[in-house]
């Protein structure tokens, strides 16, 4: 838990380990796009899944594999396509010749963070039988069920809908994801940096950090202190969402307690043991967008920002 | 709380500057005390018309505050009181609302006021009970312009008047600790004697209206048996100094003074209504048993002949008794009426005219007449003008009390036997036509047809008697009595008593104040300051911007004030939205937040100075 600061004399808030490291450590791979990897690694720090929407070969993958590298977890990937069946994602049991028994062949899915690539290429039932294990934390199989391992997280990609195949995810399920993404393309400078060579290779990307330290982080980021007036500020904000006369579809109670989730995550990437409303702004267009307006052009959550006074 | 609520910011101190004006209204000019009270009131609205800056409106509250105090000493009375307790409370709400730096409701700052005042009370109840008194303030000091009235005169010259016109303006109450009023037969308040006969008038003493001899009466002992007789008096303006009495009781209000002619009176006129207790006390009074002067027997020879003789006649008779027994049956037998509009009496020989040929007129004439045939007889006698009769009124709150008009103005005889002082003798009641109407107007008054108004009149007089009676009435004597009995002989205590209750009382109530206080969203209050000082600077909050992107914002602008600016904006997120602080810690942010809010209004000033002339640096 987070002590209580004493703000004398000097007010710097926390005694806490940087993890400035951590933001840098992906930024070198994936160059320019330091508030997408913020996004990203707060996600992840929240311990929620996390959608990236954008066009092929914008750095989906990369940013991915990263932020399972930079606490040395498990990685597995998936191309998702129009025949992929759910148990090519659960696994099967399969017949043991030699004990003449049933043994449990997992899937892809038993990895530590699973990039589900183009997942709306999948067929609705496949999509329904990965959402089902993101949401519940284990899989079914013929009756039995297996806890995935833990810290667990999906980062699905989604190519833009007007592309041929695809089957767009429904909404109920778009909630499942704590953030969506779209990582855009590079600045000029950052693309250059990329031309010359100047970013850093996946494989030579090397962290001290374990997943067990991933587990305490998130741990501690669930104790970020939030007040009252930051609740308030979070409430404002649903209320808001929720006006009759609004246009889009209201935010659910999961969005709230995703909201404030990726706000504690993201301050405490800031360093700082409390949560702000600056926090929340800035965690908020990723978290409420998709949920707002799945198919919109992304202003719903910056109308709605709009609405509710910020400075209390 | 919804913005309609919030006042534009000095509306309530106006509000209070204008109750404090209208408290004004009553302040008596000649005193020292009154004019500087009027030059303080208008100086605290000039200052409030100019004041734009914090200090100036802090300034303002006091100044209003200091008004209300001096108002209260100079006006005790029951209206004038809610008056300045009402200026107080806005005075405070408006101070409050500066203080308070937010935008808060007027209810809210209402109740913040009279909470205030609340938790002052104890004090004021400690100071009230137990510091001693000082005398009246300016006593004796200036003189009156007149315009008061009063249905008495100076000089009575019942002759001069054709007329009597019945005036119904009240003119004096007064409430009994009994709540009994005296049987009608008692009811005489003897206000002015005349002593002086001058053929036709009668006049008052020449030093009459010169300030009043006599030593102070001493103090009385703490009424214990005689509590039941004390009565409480509220006089209208007047311009006489003698105020009515029943002549028995004695004053506790060392600006009373009874004089030797059986007056009493104050040391200055009552330019306003004037309230006093008095104490009925038992056995005949000082002045009763005074032996007559010769003024008291001085009778002009050259006029009335016929009255003369007629009192000569009677004088005769070795009893004086006997002589005043002849007058009644004389005056019983001659079938004198009652009259309104007994017209002029003819000079010099008015008294004749009226005895011997018209047999009609008003009290005056009467007491007039009569007492010029005891002089006539030998009989030391003078005339008294007061009020006699009066309504006995029974509000719903409040206190009972007798009510006087000027149409009970009454005027009577005196007269001195020997061995048995001066006795009181109305010869109007020997009329033939029964009660005088001048007298039984009053319990007339109180008949069936009573207007509203009057009614409300009567209503408000009751509640303003009741406060007489009871906030008033806690004068010399009873803070005498309970200082006695809280401290017995050890006068000495006193001090340290004072020092006790006054210490009881704020150990008391300030941590009630400090409680309150602390409950209030200080962050919240600094930080409207600050957005205040922002908006100052021409920087309002965007839709939607937290407080960082408008303080970059601001930086943008004005570059100097970065610094303090990120470290207000850091200091405000820990205050407001940082985990629970303990109250230590919580001070230590507080005065982190003022050093930088200080910090940053100096950068702003040197900022400012340093802009207009962008030319000085480089000449």
């Amino acid at each position: 838990m987070a002590a209580p600061t004493t703000p004398q004399p000097a007010p710097q808030p926390t005694p806490q380990p940087s993890l400035d490291d951590l933001v840098a450590a992906v930024s070198q791979v994936l160059l320019g796009k330091q508030r997408s990897v913020r996004l990203a690694l707060s996600c992840l720090l929240a311990g929620g899944h996390l959608l990236l929407e954008d066009l092929p070969g914008t750095g989906k993958t990369t940013l991915a594999e990263a932020l399972a590298r930079c606490f040395g977890l498990a990685f597995r990937r998936v191309s998702f396509t129009s025949d992929l069946l759910p148990a090519d994602l659960t696994g099967i049991n399969v017949l043991d010749p030699s004990s003449g028994s049933f043994r449990f062949q997992p899937g892809p899915l038993f990895s530590q963070v699973l990039l589900a690539d183009e997942i709306n290429r999948a067929s609705p039932r496949t999509q329904s039988a990965l959402l089902e294990a993101m949401a519940t934390g284990r899989v079914s199989v013929d009756g039995t069920s297996h806890d995935l391992p833990r810290p667990f997280m999906v980062i699905a990609t989604q190519n833009g809908l007007d592309q041929v195949g695809t089957a767009p995810l429904p909404e109920s399920q778009l909630d499942r994801f704590l953030m969506r993404l779209s990582l855009g393309f590079p600045e000029r400078e950052a693309e250059r940096a990329l031309l010359s060579g100047g970013a850093l290779p996946l494989e030579a990307m090397a962290s001290a950090r374990t997943p067990a330290d991933l587990l305490a982080l998130q741990q501690r980021c669930r104790q970020q202190h939030s007040a009252d007036s930051l609740l308030d500020y979070v409430l404002d904000l649903m209320g808001a969402s929720r006006a009759v006369e609004r246009p889009g579809a209201p935010l659910s109670p999961r969005a709230s307690q995703a909201l404030l989730a990726a706000a504690r995550a993201w301050a405490l990437l800031e360093g700082r043991p409390f949560v702000t409303p600056a926090d929340v702004q800035a965690v908020f267009t990723a978290v409420a967008e998709h949920r707002l307006d799945p198919l919109g052009t992304g202003e719903r959550s910056a109308t709605l920002l709009g609405q509710v006074d910020a400075i209390r | 709380m919804t913005p309609a609520q919030v006042l534009p910011p000095r509306r309530l101190q106006w509000l209070a500057q204008a109750v404090l004006t209208l408290g004004c209204l009553g302040v008596d000019p000649g005193w020292l005390l009154g004019i500087f009270t009027l030059v303080l009131v208008l100086m605290a609205a000039l200052k409030l018309l100019e004041a734009r800056d914090r200090a100036g409106r802090r300034l303002v509250a006091l100044l209003q505050l200091v008004g209300c105090g001096l108002l209260a000493a100079q006006q005790p009375d029951l209206l004038p009181s809610l008056l300045q307790l009402l200026a107080a409370v806005l005075s405070l709400a408006g101070l409050l609302q500066l203080e308070s730096g937010l935008s808060v409701g007027w209810r809210l700052l209402l109740r913040r006021s009279l909470r205030v005042m609340a938790a002052a009370l104890p004090l004021a109840l400690v100071l009230f009970l137990l510091v001693p008194r000082i005398g009246p303030f300016g006593a004796g000091a200036g003189w009156p312009s007149g315009g008061a009235a009063t249905g008495l005169s100076e000089t009575l010259d019942p002759g001069s008047i054709a007329t009597l016109v019945d005036n119904a303006a009240p003119a004096a109450r007064v409430a009994f600790s009994s709540n009994r009023p005296p049987p009608p037969a008692q009811r005489y308040w003897r206000v002015l004697v005349h002593s002086r006969f001058d053929g036709s008038r009668w006049l008052r003493d020449g030093d009459a209206e010169r300030a009043p001899s006599g030593p102070p009466p001493g103090l009385i002992p703490p009424p214990t048996a005689a509590a039941d007789s004390d009565q409480v008096w509220l006089v209208e303006p007047s311009r006489f100094t003698a105020v009515p009495w029943s002549g028995t009781a004695s004053p506790l209000d060392p600006s009373l003074r009874p004089q030797p002619t059986g007056e009493l009176r104050l040391l200055r006129p009552a330019l306003e209504r004037r309230s006093y207790r008095l104490l009925e006390q038992p056995g005949p009074p000082g002045w009763q048993m005074r032996p007559p002067r010769i003024v008291d027997l001085v009778l002009p020879l050259d006029r009335n002949p016929r009255l003369l003789a007629l009192g000569r006649s009677w004088g005769s008779l070795p009893d004086p008794l006997a002589r005043v027994q002849a007058a009644e049956r004389w005056f019983r037998s001659q079938g004198f009426r009652y009259s309104r509009t007994p017209g002029n009496l003819p000079e010099p020989n008015g008294l004749d005219a009226f005895l011997f040929e018209r047999r009609e007129g008003f009290c005056g004439h009467y007491a007039s007449a009569f007492s010029a045939l005891m002089r006539a007889a030998g009989i030391p006698s003078r005339v008294v003008s007061g009020y006699r009769g009066g309504a006995w009124v029974v509000p719903m709150s409040g206190a009972s009390y007798l009510e006087l008009r000027q149409s009970d103005a009454h005027a009577w005889s005196e007269i001195w036997l020997p061995g048995r002082g001066w006795l009181g003798v109305d010869p109007s009641a020997w009329l033939a036509g029964g009660a005088p109407a001048s007298a039984a107007a009053g319990e007339a008054a109180v008949g069936p047809v009573l207007g509203p108004l009057r009614w409300l009149q009567r209503q408000w007089w009751g509640l303003d008697m009741a406060w007489s009676r009871w906030w008033l009435g806690f004068d010399q004597t009873r803070q005498e009595a309970l200082l006695t009995w809280l401290l017995g002989g050890r006068r000495g205590l006193l001090g340290w008593l004072i020092l006790a209750g006054v210490a009881l009382t704020l150990g008391l109530t300030l941590p009630l104040l400090r409680s309150r206080t602390a409950a209030v969203d200080r962050p919240g209050r600094d930080l409207a300051v600050l957005l205040r000082l922002l908006r100052g600077m021409g920087i309002e909050p965007a839709a939607g911007e937290t407080l960082e992107q408008l303080s970059e914002r601001a930086a943008r602008r004005h570059p100097a004030l970065q610094e303090p600016l990120a470290e207000l904006v850091r200091c405000h997120a820990e205050r407001r939205f940082g985990a629970g602080m303990d109250p230590a810690a919580a001070r230590r942010a507080r005065q982190r937040w003022q050093y930088s809010l200080q910090l940053l209004i100096r950068r702003r000033r040197e900022a400012l100075r340093l802009t207009p002339d962008p030319d000085r640096d480089h000449p």
